[in-house]
């Protein structure tokens, strides 16, 4: 087995989750890279929303470096705009939302707004929702990437941007107006983790080899679920890494990206 | 306010922020309703250049809705004439976006009584890949400019409402989000469903500046590759800037109406700007010019980090204030650039005639 990166840990596990004959509405980046790698494996009729307007695009140009790139509306097969991206979903065609942020909490409600407490004057300000906020309203389940930290797991957000399970109330996001069925999966180099059905609170499906989920506990703020029968995570074979390195990501966008501390 | 349900969403974070008090941020849907009647909608050659569109349409204190997303079809050749006119007390409305609020914002930091932006109301602005957009972190992190956040769905959505000529629309995110506290949507209990309904109030922008694919000289155009909002944009501002890859004849928008995804009678202003998106993406035309964009942006992460200001305005000396159009600035940045920047595009299919 080879070594491989957090990142290429990340993409992997985010292809796994991915089922074939979906449609997964992807943000910048690592969901990109997962479900092309998806594509590349197990899911060869698993499909692609990108927000600036395109369906189900094939990606003959190359990764698109973002989710505005015009090489996603590449032999797409249907081309309009935002609203047409978002009201696909807002009617129930896309089955994954794949997004990031910048702290979570123990429902799976994200923030990306800003740091600190203060709307007008904030600690710092992020760049906002851009379509996260929509998607995790409004795809059917939501799938989030997230580096494993305690200052990013946290007991509270500074600021609720994309919906989660709210306050953990069975009818909250019925309540809220929103229409999936909201958060399902957290993806970390580390951990893979679920949501409670009873509870909907955050639970520990998967460790990395050779990390205890004593080891995951220690690295969130708020109290995770943790099942008996947690299983460690697939690592990526040979034939993965080269399809991500190689094939997907060949300049190094992404998965090259240097951690700062 | 008064009679709104809400999804009780105020313990979950730490948020703090202030109960304002609604009012439309540009004209009122009645306003922009009477101004459009009251337009001409003659078949007209509207071709001018952009110092004289803008000339004519950009004052301050006006509501100005930026076309594009992220890096494509941004109005960056509009963006530049706004600055070397000046326009103080913006509001700016926009789903996403990363150089032409940058500039803006950069011009306003060189010099407020030139440009000056008052507040912002969008979902996203950055630059992806490239990073965090160095002048919104400082301008809403010290509290200059104030912030109203929707999605990207929510700003698109408040367009077309405005471009269908509706006062708001009924959306299914938003709520239960923090988003639900602090922009000027409201929850309501849907009067058929009886199920709470997020509703937007329309977003009618006083001048809407979009760069398209290719237009004919009376302003019908036709955009390939993703719409992103600028159909939306175009049809809810009082006032539509225009810049196109291409002015091509009436007959051709004639052969296939069809194409047509803005049409004539709520464009003002036609000018033809080859690569007018530049440094952003032109779908059939040119790639985005990472280069250029990432050399403006660490200009702009040095002043947010040192607060010295010389790196900038050479910067503006340089690329706007040194360049009368938007061919002395294509001058500076190079055919060699130009020519890999349209190899890269890889000849994505159009259709001019």
């Amino acid at each position: 087995m080879s070594e491989y990166t957090p990142f290429e840990m990340i993409a992997y596990t985010g292809s796994r989750v991915l089922e074939d004959e979906r449609i997964v509405f992807v943000g910048t980046g690592l969901p990109i890279i997962a479900a092309m790698h998806a594509q590349l494996t197990h899911a060869p009729n698993l499909y692609m929303i990108y927000e600036a307007g395109s369906l189900a695009p094939i990606l003959e140009m190359g990764m698109p470096l973002s989710v505005g790139d015009t090489r996603a509306a590449r032999k797409a097969c249907y081309l309009k705009g935002l609203c047409g991206a978002f009201e696909l979903t807002q009617r129930g065609c896309a089955d994954y939302a794949f997004i990031g942020g910048a702290q979570v909490d123990m429902y799976g409600n994200i923030c990306s707004t800003i740091e600190g407490h203060n709307y007008d004057k904030p600690g710092i300000r992020f760049p906002g929702s851009g379509g996260a906020g929509a998607m995790a309203a409004n795809c059917e389940k939501t799938i989030a990437i997230m580096a494993l930290e305690k200052r990013r797991f946290v007991k509270k957000l500074d600021f609720v941007t994309s919906i989660g399970f709210g306050d953990g109330s069975p009818d909250y996001r019925e309540k809220a107006g929103v229409l999936g069925s909201g958060p399902y999966r957290v993806i970390t180099n580390q951990a893979l983790f679920g949501f409670d059905e009873a509870t909907k609170r955050m639970m520990l499906l998967e460790v990395k080899p050779g990390r205890t989920p004593a080891e995951i506990q220690e690295l969130v703020d708020f109290e995770l679920i943790i099942p008996p029968d947690v299983k460690e995570m697939a690592e990526p074979t040979d034939e993965d890494l080269r399809l991500l390195r190689d094939v997907i990501d060949a300049e190094g966008y992404f998965l090259k990206r240097v951690i700062k501390k | 306010m008064i009679n709104t349900v809400s999804s009780n969403i105020k313990n979950i974070s730490t948020l703090e922020y202030k109960e304002k008090k609604f009012e439309y941020w540009g004209p009122t849907p009645d306003e922009s309703r009477k101004l459009m009647v009251n337009k001409s909608h003659a078949l007209k050659d509207k071709r001018m250049s952009l110092k004289e569109a803008v000339g004519k349409h950009i004052r301050d204190g006006i509501n100005l809705g930026i076309g594009g997303f992220v890096n494509t079809r941004v109005p960056v050749a509009i963006i530049h004439e706004i600055i070397r006119h000046g326009a103080r007390d913006l509001t700016l409305s926009f789903q996403s976006n990363s150089i032409c609020p940058e500039l803006l914002a950069g011009a306003m930091i060189l010099d407020p009584d030139r440009v000056s932006i008052k507040r912002v109301e969008l979902a996203w602005w950055g630059y992806e890949i490239i990073g965090i957009a160095p002048m919104v972190r400082y301008l809403a992190t010290n509290g200059i400019i104030e912030m109203d956040d929707y999605t990207n769905y929510g700003m698109s959505v408040r367009f077309k409402a405005a471009s269908m000529g509706i006062p708001f629309i009924p959306v299914r995110d938003h709520g239960g989000s923090d988003m639900e506290l602090v922009n000027r949507g409201k929850m309501i209990e849907c009067p058929f469903t009886g199920k709470n309904v997020y509703l937007l109030p329309a977003c009618h922008p006083d001048v809407g500046i979009v760069h398209t694919t290719a237009a004919d000289m009376y302003g019908n155009a036709r955009i390939f590759g993703a719409y992103c909002t600028c159909p939306e944009i175009a049809m809810a501002a009082n006032a539509t800037i225009m810049t196109t890859e291409k002015v091509i004849p009436t007959e051709s928008i004639r052969s296939y109406p069809n194409l047509t995804e803005i049409p004539f009678p709520v464009v003002d202003t036609v000018t033809e700007v080859q690569y007018g998106a530049h440094p952003g993406a032109s779908y059939g035309y040119y790639w985005f010019d990472m280069d250029h964009i990432k050399m403006f942006r660490s200009i702009c992460e040095d002043f947010r980090k040192t607060g010295n200001k010389d790196a900038l305005k050479k910067y503006y000396d340089e690329y706007i204030f040194g360049c009368e159009n938007h061919d002395d600035f294509l001058e500076k940045i190079g055919y060699k650039t130009l020519k890999k920047l349209k190899d890269m595009d890889g000849g994505q299919p159009i259709i001019l005639t």
